[in-house]
């Protein structure tokens, strides 16, 4: 059965942003997270607008393939948009009955909406020219130097599991996908009880990715799965380009704590 | 009456220009017709028959169900199409419940929705005692006939099956098929998905054996077998190499009875050829 276009799923390429090293990629967003974050000025938005564009562009990755990984926050932008556009206390744009958008509250409501998108996009530029591997195997490789032994797991347990978590995303939509197929062959959504409807989506889904995860386990354990120290396939290697970027990055942030002073 | 499917062509990502999954596929499937659909994995048949109810839509070409568009709201009514995993289906509290959810959506009520649960547990051999217990209670193949039960109560016109037999052993593969042969028998039509040729082509009517999303043979099994298409029942492949050690026995055999019947027979007149 073919694959669906996925969300933030990895787009093959060789370019510059794919050979980087995915620690140097992970910290990247990070930072650049932070400074979208703490933007105040239509200038730096657009800044990290261009930057977006020229990543894209360097990563090979189409943006149409980043503006899909949009969609599924359709519903939350829209709603943060509200939020602001109506609670923002100022200068009243029109009124309509007890709702009193105001022009501030636009402001501020498309400052933080493109916050989030821009976030999001940047989160996406990093997926698409990161296998999920080597994702996992950079945020093992942040982790390992933190005390996590006291929490009782170690970053390679982390690892595993955001690498599993990572790829049952698509595994449970094709999941859903069948039993959504196979409740409609019975005739879901002619009638409208919306409970019952819900119910015959959500248990099948539920029920068969705790099944999954069963089978996940008792395959891990008969292959004599031990989180305590793992070995990677990729060895992970700082190159110059990855010291140039940590540098920039490094600068940007001196520059993000400076401001904040 | 019948499923009727026109030059109907299908590819899942519209915008690359990789080979279709469905090639111009132009089938019929009459009711009371029992019809095996066979072929490698990959090969485009559940595809095919995600069409039939209109779960995909074609790219270009029609499917009609009774002189109705597929993607008609009556349609899902008049065909009922059983999944490979029952548990992606079963979710009530209750056998009953599930049962009943089909035709409950089809707008069945009272005591006549009592009556298709329980015509459908008769019509599979589903211990009626079950009916109350829970689904997820049931052993592998007891999901199974649940499941078939929960399409058959609201009575399909059309009963398309894929994968049944997978996972089953012998026996409950025969009592599978001869279910479906007695389902056949009441006007319904028929279509199995499945790689078994072993045990369907003894119960099907008409094979189709689909090729990279082309229809590479349509026929009778017993054309199929002459047609010299791999593959064959393994019961073909040892009568054909008892004939080639020249025994005298017809090379298009499929059923494990016939097999049986001829091998006696040319034992029988070997002797009779011995003793004269």
């Amino acid at each position: 059965m073919a694959m669906p276009d996925m969300m933030f799923s990895y787009v093959p390429g060789t370019s510059f942003i794919h050979r980087l090293d995915p620690r140097t990629k992970i910290i990247a967003v990070m930072v650049l997270s932070i400074f979208i974050f703490r933007s105040t000025t239509v200038v730096h938005l657009c800044g990290m607008a261009l930057l977006f564009l020229i990543l894209c562009h360097a990563g090979r990755v189409g943006v149409l393939h980043h503006l899909r990984s949009l969609r599924p926050m359709l519903v939350f932008f829209t709603f943060i948009f509200m939020v602001q556009l109506f609670l923002t206390s100022g200068a009243p744009l029109f009124t309509f009955g007890w709702l009193q958008p105001t022009v501030e509250g636009m402001v501020t409501g498309a400052f933080v909406t493109s916050r989030f998108i821009l976030l999001i996009l940047y989160a996406s530029v990093l997926t698409s020219t990161t296998r999920a591997a080597m994702l996992t195997n950079g945020i093992e490789r942040l982790l390992r130097p933190l005390p996590l032994k006291g929490l009782g797991v170690t970053s390679f347990e982390i690892a595993t599991m955001m690498s599993l978590s990572i790829h049952f995303v698509p595994v449970l939509l094709m999941h859903a996908r069948d039993v959504r197929n196979a409740q409609l062959s019975r005739g879901l959504g002619t009638r409208r009880n919306f409970y019952t409807g819900m119910m015959s989506m959500v248990i099948p889904v539920l029920t068969g990715s705790l099944r999954m995860a069963d089978e996940i386990a008792m395959g891990m354990d008969s292959r004599c799965y031990q989180g305590r120290y793992r070995t990677s396939l990729f060895e992970l290697r700082m190159r110059t380009a990855d010291r140039l970027v940590i540098g920039g990055i490094g600068i940007l942030f001196g520059f993000i704590v400076l401001s904040a002073l | 009456m019948s499923i009727d499917v026109r030059n109907l062509s299908f590819a899942y990502k519209k915008d690359s220009c990789e080979t279709p999954v469905l090639d111009d596929i132009t089938l019929t499937i009459n009711k009371g017709e029992f019809v095996g659909i066979v072929g490698e994995v990959g090969c485009g048949k559940s595809t095919l028959v995600k069409h039939f109810n209109g779960l995909l839509k074609p790219d270009s070409g029609t499917v009609e169900v009774d002189d109705m568009s597929a993607t008609d709201r009556k349609v899902k009514g008049r065909i009922g199409m059983l999944f490979q995993h029952p548990s992606k289906q079963l979710f009530c509290k209750t056998v009953y419940d599930d049962i009943a959810f089909g035709p409950s959506n089809f707008s069945v009520s009272g005591n006549k929705l009592e009556g298709c649960v329980h015509n459908a547990c008769k019509q599979v051999g589903l211990d009626l005692q079950l009916l109350s217990s829970s689904p997820f209670d049931l052993s592998g193949g007891q999901m199974r006939l649940v499941a078939l039960a929960g399409i058959l109560s609201y009575s399909p016109s059309y009963l398309i099956l894929d994968e049944p037999l997978s996972g089953l052993d012998p026996m409950s593969k025969r009592g599978f098929l001869s279910t479906l042969e007695g389902i056949r028998a009441n006007g319904t039509g028929v279509v199995v998905i499945s790689h078994d040729l072993d045990n369907i082509l003894h119960y099907v009517d008409r094979v189709i054996l689909l090729n990279a999303g082309k229809i590479a043979f349509e026929g009778t099994p017993a054309q199929y077998l002459a047609s010299g298409i791999t593959p064959v029942p393994e019961i073909t492949q040892l009568i054909r190499l008892l004939r080639s050690r020249g025994l005298d026995v017809s090379d298009s055999v499929y059923s494990v009875d016939d097999a049986f019947d001829q091998i006696i027979k040319a034992l029988k007149s070997r002797k009779r050829h011995g003793d004269a």
